[in-house]
């Protein structure tokens, strides 16, 4: 499992790889939290999400937008996402703590996920997403 | 220039109908060859992509600052026709109104004694970066007042004279906001951000007014030589990108349902006068309300810093002007000898009313709208007049900045954000951010020259040249 940052002008792109779609999921919400409040966060408080959409690509920008909408509104920091889905329905239980001004400076805003440039592939290895964070 | 795109004239090219399958008219945009060098296949794709939605007038518009987005390609300008064209948040993007703008101060930069304990209150005094809230606590009731009048709705709080409001584009008000149509989940988001800046390219800036181009423009303006301004550039923050959300996944459904065929899901869509089109155009306006009465309140608060440090009068730093920069507006322009009314899609390009234009204040009117451009951080900044010609070829609009040319990451491969502030330093730049990575994502090195860019606005008649601001401190986002 793993993400990387790739090239892009004036927003962030995000490529994710897993072995699993559960797993790719909760890849792409780890990418999300790193790029909003940089690498120190820990666990302690959590939050559920539940959602439906009818396929998998718009399933994957109305997690990640649930995560931004959490984030910011609870003023919570999740460390990671534990993530099983059901067809095209999603059952996420976020691990997280509370934003702290001192230790979770090191991000920047992502204002939305976007359509554009989404893809999710599967080969022999397992998934890879791209997705585009607009900051 | 890029394989099929062909010259149309000195700094402006086309992409003929058949770039891309499915084009209803050409796009167009204007480049200078030097910053042709630097242009993105993607984001001819994107302008060729805008061609195909259905209804669009005369052509898809690229301004030089055009770069590759979601949707759109930023510094992309298109209308709509009423009757059968579509409106769609790709064409305006997640931070609704975002804009800028400009105050003068009676002030000259000697009479700066301590420059770095001043930008340090005014980075106290407006919260900023991720996470940051506001002291203000705006109630539910509150918020509504916000989303349906704008600018207005923080002046009559307190935060502001009614002057302020005359010198923003619309008054600072879109008549259309419907808050029915903001979920609560956006309403959530906006009420504890009132007056916040956000973080990415979003700044306020202490800024000496370098050169004067235009005299007379300039006198009308409220400018002079010499001058400290404070320029302030943020959007709709939450409220708004979760409008722009919501939205859009109304819009997908839409797309289907009303037959439209696209070329990139980010640029869902409904006809303008469809229940969805009008829901979309209902909360984007109450969005970009909320945006105008934001930027109020952080002047109001950067206001009360200059007052408090200088002992200046409030009144003597009067509002020369707030742009707005990702918007869809409903305006009237002449297409072939005909006036007709149009949904004219502005996502990072700035509108351009030449003179004798509506919705300029009375002593502007012969003049021209003013057009504020800010450069990166550590560059000069513009402000520049709107044209007849921007009215006649790009229904009123221009560039709104200089645009990225080097992605964030490396950005801070490059400089540590650190070296970047201290580079800034050493040419007189104060520059203050919650951390040293956002300095390092925004430095000059990582956009277009902005002199380029408004160079190649002002050639082609789209805006003309007023005056160049340059920065001293920087607060970042």
């Amino acid at each position: 499992m793993s993400y990387e940052e790739l090239p892009h002008t004036a927003d962030v792109k995000i490529r994710a790889c897993a072995p699993t779609l559960d797993a790719l999921f909760g890849e792409a919400c780890r990418a999300l939290m790193q790029v909003m409040y940089g690498g120190d966060r820990s666990g302690g408080t959590t939050r559920s999400i539940d959602l439906d959409a009818p396929d998998q690509e718009s399933l994957f920008c109305d997690f990640l937008s649930e995560v931004l909408y959490v984030s910011e509104v609870d003023g919570l920091v999740f460390r990671q996402a534990d993530v099983r889905l059901e067809g095209m329905h999603i059952h996420a239980v976020l691990d997280g703590e509370p934003f702290d001004p001192v230790r979770h400076n090191k991000g920047t805003e992502v204002k939305g996920i976007s359509y554009s440039g989404l893809s999710i592939q599967k080969d022999a290895k397992g998934y890879m997403l791209d997705i585009l964070f607009d900051v | 220039m890029l394989d099929g795109v062909i010259r149309a004239g000195t700094n402006e090219w086309e992409i003929p109908v058949g770039y891309v399958p499915g084009m209803r008219v050409p796009g167009r945009f204007f480049l200078s060859d030097a910053l042709a060098a630097l242009l993105e296949p993607g984001a001819v794709q994107q302008l060729a992509n805008v061609a195909t939605l259905p209804g669009i007038v005369r052509c898809s518009l690229g301004m030089p600052d055009i770069h590759w987005g979601y949707g759109f390609p930023i510094g992309g300008v298109a209308a709509f026709s009423l009757d059968e064209g579509v409106i769609s948040p790709g064409g305006v993007g997640f931070d609704i109104n975002c804009g800028v703008r400009l105050f003068t101060t009676p002030l000259a930069q000697a009479d700066i004694k301590k420059p770095r304990e001043f930008i340090e209150s005014l980075f106290h005094a407006v919260p900023t970066g991720v996470g940051a809230k506001s002291s203000l606590k705006i109630s539910p009731a509150a918020l509504t007042a916000v989303m349906e009048k704008g600018a207005r709705w923080a002046v009559e709080a307190g935060y502001g004279v009614e002057r302020d409001l005359a010198r923003c584009e619309e008054g600072g008000c879109m008549k259309q906001a419907d808050i029915r149509a903001v979920s609560a989940k956006a309403r959530a988001r906006g009420i504890p951000q009132g007056g916040t800046l956000g973080s990415g390219n979003h700044f306020l800036e202490i800024q000496v007014v370098s050169e004067i181009y235009d005299e007379i423009a300039a006198k009308a303006f409220g400018l002079l030589k010499g001058q400290i301004c404070c320029m302030i550039h943020c959007g709709s923050r939450g409220l708004g990108h979760q409008v722009c959300t919501d939205h859009l996944k109304t819009l997908e459904t839409a797309t289907k349902k009303y037959h439209i065929t696209l070329p990139d899901r980010q640029l869902a869509c409904a006809p303008i006068q469809s229940p969805e089109g009008k829901a979309y155009f209902g909360a984007m306006a109450a969005a970009a309300n909320y945006a105008w009465a934001n930027r109020q309140l952080i002047m109001h608060a950067a206001r009360l810093q200059f007052e408090r440090m200088f002992s200046i009068g409030y009144e003597s730093m009067p509002l020369v002007y707030d742009v707005t920069h990702n918007v869809a507006k409903i305006e009237e322009h002449t297409v072939d000898g005909h006036r007709v009314t149009l949904c004219v899609h502005r996502k990072g390009a700035t509108r351009s009313f030449g003179p004798g234009t509506r919705d300029l204040p009375g002593d502007l009117a012969t003049i021209g709208q003013p057009v504020i451009i800010p450069g990166s951080m550590g560059t000069s900044s513009f402000v520049l007049k709107g044209t007849a010609t921007a009215m006649e070829r790009t229904f009123g609009s221009t560039c709104h900045g200089s645009g990225r040319v080097m992605s964030r990451s490396q950005a801070k491969k490059r400089m540590t954000g650190k070296e970047v502030a201290d580079h800034l330093l050493a040419q007189g730049i104060i520059v203050r951010a919650p951390n040293e990575a956002a300095i390092a994502d925004e430095a000059p090195e990582v956009y277009k020259p902005s002199s380029e860019v408004v160079q190649v606005v002002h050639d082609a008649g789209l805006s003309a040249l007023v005056a160049r601001l340059s920065p001293l401190g920087v607060i970042k986002g």
